[in-house]
């Protein structure tokens, strides 16, 4: 377990100074020992009272449960401040040290990311692991402190009432907490497949609603959820059950250690071994003292939250070294001076196998790109056509044959727009991108007219309000950013996607245009045909005979006008395309 | 925002049982704190003075007492022990009920949930927002429900023990609420102004980390890095602000309960020097004091659990409280060459300050039943004309929000769409939508949808829409499992078993409403439903298809034009 601990592994990453943990234990500790402590002294005071003493020998008493009272909401004060803001200099050093990682780690890490749903669990992950400092680290330390501090307390009066107590303290301590843990991993565990299952019945009903409601499935349904619902409650309600345990035993043992003070020490001071007002001392300061193992259970279940967040990060982390091929200074500058691979070419794929994890989608694709070229990719949807592009990008290593020149760009169909301007948002492409070299960018894909309305024209920030943008006016800021990008080859995956046939044959017709005024290479994968006429070359990829598990293949290339001629079935889908509206 | 809505236990039984249940265990956790008192002074108590004075107590009495306290320590574990397992039996149950509840109800909300809210927060709500529910139901409402029975009972017990110490503690606890309401009025504004600058900043952290494989195309992945610590660091700060603020209504609760306890203890001991009172009531009350506050204190600190698991609720209720659209209750008139005659129909989009479509007016005559008398009504318009809210319209999901539908029966009188009892208009449906649902079981019984199908009109079906090739390729055939918990098919491929169910025989609803999938469809998919719009019109159904291709146009025996208009000044 503890060389596979990923918090372990994770939480170097948040740069905790031991320094500043021990400082919110200290005050923690000042704040339960104030506690304590008034228990104490308010119990040897008024035993000493009832001796009716001359009131000056009480003086001091009476001061210290003032001070303790007034101590213990200060300090505690002061070490909630101090415990989170461990806690939000490890959360922001750990986001950093994550950015940093992924940033610097194997590109294709990064490119996994988009497959999964990582990262939207990223934000709750950090928070999940930062809150170890301050619901499970600082609360054990500060139990540990007081409750040792309580046994030496009691000891020194009455050892073998000391040792009582040190074990109660265990039961609620360490044993509860255990417990307490254990059923929240059983809940989360067995109920995991309930959960999923609820939550998919749940997802239906909201996605298909309308459509069940139509074809009077509804009820059916709903019966589904409830029956589901209910499994749900068994599975959890019967792994839930040491969690029951742990809370009675943490009620218990508190009682439990004043029933074990009274049953020891009544005898010692019968027997004039400790003074009555010492056992008043010994049997009351421990309802005080489990007030440190209270926090513990949670203390327990959020350590092991925060180890599953823990997990999770990991796994997003990349492996320990990162690959040195892959940093910043590669890109951009390809084998040769000027970018390109060998002999002109910009970039080459040789016998190119492209897939994910060993299957192969795309196999025997051979590639040559110069200045100017543009190349289209055709192909029904799911053969393989972005695979091939993410590895001509050199963002997923070839599964066979090679890739060689680097200074190429992915433009995905699925690219981050960022919450800030439209301009920084271009500016990706390049730091220097002018307001003047944006505008043309911004028009050569026809977004001029959506930037003239925009209120703030480049200075609007996206995502807000009028900065709201529809799925074709993102694919199109997309590509202008791609147009600004200083990149040689431009791979576009799907730029026709959300637009109106009109449009989108235009943005391909730019990308070309770009292409060939600037020297740069061009390659598009498009789905729709009718705009492929602007290309030199068009890939057709397909699986001959329709095999669903074979890796897919060119199955013909050629210019578009050759293929309209020559493939019957590329003729009859560009054929669907184009029919009068 | 209330502790404890009454909306709560009205709408989820399991609630109102478990509240019942969570007094009864309070009461009885408040007597027994009452019981382990009297047994820890009257334990305590003779020995001390017995001892003090040189004599010896009488220990019988003594050893009863400290018998009396080792079964109130088993009876308060054992109520603690039920109470953990009353609450954790009761928690999923409520959220189930509330979670059906929204669901039924965003449902018959309609397609577009009008005023419940954005979908997708609906859908987080009911999926995992409602899990807020558990923490609060857990650990607050007990402690709640404590501090409503357990104080007040203490003090009581403590105004008959010692009438001083009960008045320093019924002064102190009104002096709690006020103090918290106090601070948290006094700091409300800068709090929330500090919290919204903590979440943009850390929506600012996530945005670039989202954005990374974007920023690593680009290669400009290393420069943002030193603005994630930047934004961090000012984030850190930002919320030290806030909680420096925050914390300080828990510092109160905290400094008021533990002084007053401290107070208590020093009166009573100081009455005790001059004799005017007794050792054991003097215990007593110091061992009640704290409890006093205990269940106070612990609503405190869980403070947060009842925000979230309140906020959960008011979504919920927020939801729930959405009036229905009005439904009709009229039957459904004979449509066999009837007209469907659309008026104005006007809809508008959100807050897009656009119309779609809008004032739709078209005279649609249906099919006859018979074979060779169906007929093909294609939508056509841009994208964003309003063509898909036209056929939710026509199916009676959507109302519009200007104009009307009429049912014209053949030679009969015109009857409103909106005074059609919605159940038997949609059992004359049939509806293909870009993204049909699968319901869970095997292909086979998914296709068939209950109904007795040979296998020869199974084939037949499957090879007009080219569901066979799909049959080939799965492990188990059409016994192969899809849906919830089984095989995920391609949006292609459910539009394909969509296709074959509606083109069985016995799916004799006389209307078809067809959404044309825009994206991904290549030449064979087209052919496909090309083929099952056919297939329909052949045998006298009536075919609306929402049309993005010239191909379906080109089927039509009508094209009603769809079209949008910007309301001007609604973005104002």
């Amino acid at each position: 377990m503890p060389g596979h601990d990923p918090l372990r592994r994770v939480l170097p990453l948040l740069e905790v100074r031991p320094s500043r943990v021990v400082r919110a234990v200290a005050l923690g500790v000042l704040a339960l020992g104030s506690s304590v402590g008034l228990a104490a002294v308010s119990a040897w005071l008024i035993a000493r009272a009832s001796q009716m003493p001359p009131v000056l020998q009480l003086s001091v008493a009476v001061v210290s449960v003032r001070a303790f009272g007034i101590g213990r909401g200060v300090f505690r004060y002061l070490e909630r401040l101090a415990s989170h803001d461990v806690a939000l200099r490890g959360m922001a050093a750990l986001r950093a040290n994550l950015y940093d990682a992924l940033a610097r780690g194997p590109v294709t890490g990064v490119v996994a990311l988009r497959r999964g749903e990582l990262l939207t669990r990223v934000g709750t992950d950090v928070d999940d692991v930062g809150d170890v400092v301050v619901r499970a680290l600082v609360p054990a330390g500060v139990a540990a402190v007081v409750g040792l501090g309580s046994v030496v307390l009691v000891g020194a009066f009455l050892p073998v009432a000391g040792l009582a107590l040190l074990a109660c303290l265990l039961l609620a301590g360490v044993l509860a907490p255990w417990l307490a843990a254990r059923s929240a991993a059983a809940v989360e565990r067995r109920g995991a497949d309930a959960r999923a299952d609820v939550t998919a019945r749940t997802l239906e009903l909201f996605e298909d609603g309308q459509q069940l409601r139509v074809a009077g499935r509804l009820a059916g349904r709903l019966d589904g959820l409830r029956a589901a619902d209910a499994r749900l409650a068994a599975t959890t309600d019967d792994a839930a059950r040491s969690g029951a345990v742990a809370a009675a035993i943490g009620t218990g043992a508190q009682l439990l250690a004043v029933v074990c003070s009274l049953l020891l020490g009544v005898p010692a001071t019968l027997a004039g071994a400790l003074a009555p007002v010492e056992l008043a001392v010994v049997v009351l300061t421990p309802l005080a003292a489990f007030e440190a193992t209270q926090a513990l259970p949670a203390a327990a279940v959020q350590l092991r939250r925060s180890r599953e967040a823990a997990r999770r990060l990991v796994e997003l982390l990349p492996a320990a070294t990162p690959e040195p091929s892959s940093g910043p200074g590669a890109r951009g500058t390809g084998d040769a001076p000027d970018g390109s691979a060998h002999d002109g070419r910009l970039l080459r794929l040789a016998g190119v196998a492209a897939g994910w994890e060993g299957t192969t989608a795309v196999a025997g694709v051979d590639l040559d790109l110069r200045p100017g070229s543009v190349v289209a990719l055709a192909g029904p949807s799911g053969v393989g056509k972005t695979t091939l592009l993410l590895t001509a990008a050199g963002l997923v290593p070839p599964l066979a044959g090679t890739v060689s020149g680097r200074d190429s760009l992915f433009v995905a169909e699925d690219g981050h727009l960022f919450a800030t301007t439209v301009l920084e948002n271009l500016r990706v492409a390049r730091a220097d991108v002018r307001p003047d070299d944006a505008r043309a960018a911004l028009e050569a894909v026809g977004l001029d007219r959506w930037l003239a309305a925009l209120p703030d024209g480049l200075d609007t920030v996206l995502g807000t309000g009028a900065g709201d943008v529809s799925g074709g006016e993102r694919r199109r800021l997309l590509v202008a950013r791609a147009l600004l990008a200083p990149a040689r080859v431009l791979l576009v995956d799907e730029p026709a996607e959300h637009l109106d046939a009109t449009t989108a044959d235009a943005l391909v017709g730019t990308l070309a245009d770009h292409a060939r005024r600037t020297g740069r290479a061009v390659v598009v994968a498009s789905h729709r045909l009718a705009a492929l006429g602007v290309a030199d070359e068009v890939v057709l990829l397909g699986r001959p005979g329709g095999a669903q598990d074979a890796p897919a293949t060119v199955v013909a290339r050629g210019r578009h006008a050759d293929l309209l001629r020559d493939e019957p079935d590329y003729a009859w889908a560009a054929a669907q395309e184009s029919l009068p509206r | 925002m209330k502790p404890l809505d009454p909306r709560l236990l009205r709408r989820a039984r399991a609630a109102r049982t478990y509240v019942v249940l969570t007094a009864v265990l309070g009461a009885a956790a408040a007597g027994l704190v009452v019981v382990q008192a009297f047994a820890i002074a009257h334990a305590l108590g003779p020995v001390v003075t017995a001892t003090s004075a040189g004599a010896t107590p009488p220990p019988a009495q003594v050893w009863r007492w400290v018998g009396v306290l080792a079964l109130v320590a088993a009876l308060r574990a054992g109520v603690a022990w039920a109470q953990e397992r009353f609450a954790q039996r009761a928690a999923p149950r409520v959220v189930a009920e509330l979670r059906e509840q929204v669901v039924a109800h965003a449902v018959a909300l309609g397609p577009r949930r009008t005023g419940a809210g954005d979908p997708a927060a609906v859908a987080t709500l009911a999926t995992r927002g409602l899990d807020d529910l558990e923490p609060y139901l857990v650990r607050y409402l007990p402690q709640l429900l404590l501090t409503a029975l357990v104080t007040p009972t203490l003090v009581l017990v403590v105004l008959g023990l010692d009438w001083v110490s009960a008045a320093v503690l019924a002064a102190t606890i009104p002096l709690v609420p006020v103090f918290m309401w106090l601070v948290g009025v006094m700091t409300a504004g800068t709090s929330e102004r500090r919290l919204r600058t903590v979440e943009r900043l850390g929506a600012q952290v996530l945005d670039l980390l989202a954005g990374l494989p974007t920023l690593r195309a680009f290669g400009r992945e290393v420069g943002p890095g030193a603005r994630v610590r930047a934004l961090g660091e000012a984030s850190r700060r930002a919320t030290t602000g806030t909680l420096r603020v925050a914390f300080l209504s828990g510092m109160v609760l905290e400094l008021l309960t533990t002084l007053s306890v401290a107070i208590v203890a020093v009166g009573v001991g100081l009455r005790l020097v001059h004799g005017g009172m007794e050792l054991v009531p003097a215990i007593a009350v110091l061992v009640l004091a704290p409890e006093v506050y205990l269940p106070l204190r612990r609503v405190g600190a869980e403070f947060h659990a009842s925000t979230d698991g309140i906020a959960a609720a008011e979504r919920a209720f927020a939801v729930l409280e959405t009036p229905l659209p009005r439904s009709g209750s009229s039957p459904v008139p004979v449509l066999d060459a009837g007209t469907l005659v659309l008026e104005r129909v006007t809809v508008r989009a959100g807050e897009r300050g656009v119309e779609a479509p809008s004032g739709l007016s078209a005279r649609v005559p249906l099919g006859t039943g018979r074979p060779g008398g169906g007929r093909v009504v294609a939508l056509r318009g841009p994208s964003g004309a309003g063509k898909s809210t036209t056929a939710l319209v026509l199916l009676g999901l959507l109302r519009p929000d200007d104009g009307r539908v009429l049912l014209e029966p053949a030679g009969g009188q015109p009857l409103d769409l909106g005074d059609v009892d919605p159940a038997s208009w949609w059992s004359q449906f049939t509806w293909v939508p870009q993204r049909p649902s699968l319901p869970p079981g095997t292909l086979r019984d998914v296709v068939a949808d209950g109904r007795d199908v040979p296998d020869a009109a199974l084939a037949a079906a499957a090879r007009t829409t080219g569901l066979d090739a799909v049959v080939a390729g799965l492990p188990d055939g059409w016994g192969t499992r899809v849906g919830l918990g089984g095989v995920g098919l391609s949006v292609g491929q459910r539009q394909r078993v969509a296709l074959t169910a509606a083109l069985l025989p016995g799916a004799d609803r006389p209307l078809v409403v067809l959404d044309e999938p825009t994206a991904h469809l290549d030449a064979r998919g087209e052919q496909v439903v090309l083929d099952a719009v056919r297939a329909w019109r052949d045998t006298g159904r009536t075919v609306v298809v929402v049309a993005h291709r010239a191909s379906l146009l080109a089927l039509a025996d009508q094209v009603v034009d769809v079209a949008a208009r910007e309301v001007t000044g609604a973005r104002a």
